[in-house]
């Protein structure tokens, strides 16, 4: 049969949680939906009873037309070869940061993805520790990330394009010497 | 807080134009006398937004940001971002393109591996060594050059295929590079690998234990110092990684020479790799042809995919969402990792005098950090 290893994996996921939609992409990659709030209780029994024991990377997008961002959440198991991907979306705020909780207590690289996710999306990992800015330190605009931030907008507002005519160079002009 | 205290206790910032950090990084560090009380990184000297910018351009234009992202190992990127594109659209890759993807991965990480053993040698004093790496490495850049136009960057991955085919007589100078750096070896054992100054200076530095490893996220290299035998190559096999043979070399001790060793011992791996590739490497054509990529959309959907890089696990997160452009591109570097919350662990409580080799050991790359 076709995905045997990753359809057993399923099974044995879609016991605990029934709410969730998975599907086997392709051969070791596995996808699940779930409700936001199942997020942790997933990521718990992914570690401790599934063996899931490398968080890949958290992904976040924004679906703007929707109102909502998209956690990505990309664990891959030693044993088995398989490499889950679990999404849930939660709403996107408009003005400040949306909020979701960390599991940076559980997997110590999910602090670096989350603390990198709140400086470019703005949302806000309750309970991790370190959520202060990594790279844009001097960046007091919206998270750029967003897709509301167009580079290309901020770029032209913010930078001028310079009429160049210094004193010099009208002087120059003006005095009117030359062979033309 | 006494006279003593004062003068004992002190703050000190490293980077980014230290010449023991790799790249545009730095470190705020906490330090009692020459021991490192606790370490901060502070990135962000190379961002460019590369993730930001590739939502605005088409996918064709995005070949040549993404290469950019990590500078050592720029292939990796590329391979990601083109088979991120393929698994999405469904594009079919020809078989020759399989290999010579293949061939130009292990050429990349021969080189970085080149690069990264000379920085780490040369932060315990061994400068000599390092000018002897560069200077081999120079040899794979020479080939890239021929068969890509491109030194450092190559942007010769596209999705479907590669740009061109090898060019008259490649495979032969390829065998010599090969031949080259494999008769370089044991010169590279006597100056460092075997020499008892740095065996001393590396020995029992930057321990990593096989729990904290896994717990940490080490991927690579690092991992296998550890004693994990893991591998993307082997575990999630891309390309044509089911088609070659070879072995995961592994150490046990964890610690900065572990890692050098691990390193050392896959530089034989990539050249029995590259040796097998021009052996087995089939006729064909090397690209089938995508739309015009100027007025090319990729269908709606999603995919993650991963290399193995020469630093570790490389993955990237793509979506598209019909459009002419990438709607999401995360790109997840190894040093991610390794070079934020796994250095800033193992700089607490080592010494200041080794802070650099911790760096290098690990191999970690600001530019992928900053993206």
């Amino acid at each position: 049969m076709e995905y045997e290893k990753e359809n057993s994996i399923v099974e044995m996921m879609q016991m605990q949680f029934p709410e969730a939609a998975f599907k086997v992409k392709k051969e070791r990659r596995i996808e699940v939906r779930l409700p936001s709030a199942r997020l942790y209780d997933f990521a718990v029994r992914m570690q401790k009873k599934w063996n899931f024991l490398h968080l890949s990377a958290i992904s976040c997008v924004d679906w703007i037309d929707d109102g909502e961002f998209e956690l990505v959440y990309h664990f891959w198991n030693y044993d088995e070869k398989v490499l889950v991907m679990a999404k849930i979306r939660i709403p996107r705020e408009e003005e400040g940061d949306s909020h979701f909780e960390t599991i940076s207590n559980l997997w110590q690289p999910a602090k670096f993805f989350e603390r990198d996710i709140h400086e470019m999306f703005g949302v806000y990992f309750d309970g991790s520790e370190d959520m202060e800015r990594f790279i844009l330190t001097d960046w007091n605009g919206p998270p750029p990330m967003r897709k509301d931030f167009i580079t290309r907008e901020f770029a032209l507002n913010f930078y001028h394009y310079r009429d160049y005519e210094p004193q010099w160079l009208k002087d120059m002009m003006a005095a009117g010497e030359g062979n033309e | 807080m006494s006279k003593i205290d004062e003068v004992r206790d002190y703050e000190l910032f490293i980077g980014p134009n230290h010449p023991g950090i790799s790249g545009n990084f730095s470190f705020k560090m906490k330090l009692q006398g020459d021991k490192i009380l606790s370490a901060k990184t502070d990135a962000g000297y190379l961002h460019r937004g590369f993730e930001k910018l590739m939502e605005e351009r088409l996918f064709i234009q995005n070949i040549a940001i993404v290469c950019r992202i990590c500078v050592p190992d720029p292939d990796p990127n590329e391979n990601n971002y083109a088979r991120a594109i393929e698994e999405i659209a469904g594009i079919e890759v020809p078989e020759r393109a399989k290999w010579i993807r293949t061939l130009v991965l292990e050429l990349s990480r021969l080189a970085s591996y080149l690069f990264g053993i000379g920085g780490h040698v040369a932060t315990t004093g061994l400068y000599a060594f390092s000018n002897w790496t560069i200077a081999d490495r120079d040899r794979i850049m020479e080939l890239f050059e021929e068969l890509t136009g491109g030194r450092v960057y190559h942007i010769y991955q596209l999705p479907g295929g590669v740009r061109r085919d090898f060019p008259d007589g490649f495979e032969r100078r390829v065998l010599e590079v090969m031949d080259y750096i494999e008769s370089r070896l044991g010169d590279y054992d006597d100056l460092a690998i075997n020499n008892a100054l740095f065996i001393k200076r590396a020995t029992g530095i930057g321990v990593i234990t096989k729990e904290q490893a896994i717990k940490w996220g080490v991927t690579g290299p690092n991992l296998r110092a550890c004693g994990v035998a893991a591998d993307v190559r082997k575990d999630d096999p891309y390309e044509v990684y089911d088609k070659v043979d070879f072995e995961i070399p592994t150490r046990t001790e964890g610690d900065a020479y572990a890692r050098t060793i691990v390193r050392r011992k896959e530089i034989e791996q990539s050249i029995s790799i590259v040796r097998q590739i021009i052996d087995k490497i089939p006729a064909g054509p090397v690209w089938n042809k995508i739309p015009n990529p100027l007025k090319w959309k990729v269908p709606a959907g999603d995919a993650y995919v991963r290399t193995e890089s020469s630093k570790g696990e490389y993955a990237y997160y793509m979506v598209s969402d019909g459009g002419r452009n990438p709607y999401r591109v995360h790109v997840r570097g190894a040093s991610t990792t390794h070079g934020v919350h796994v250095l800033e662990n193992l700089l607490a409580g080592s010494r200041i005098e080794d802070a650099s080799q911790i760096m290098f050991s690990l191999d970690a790359c600001p530019p992928e950090v900053d993206r």
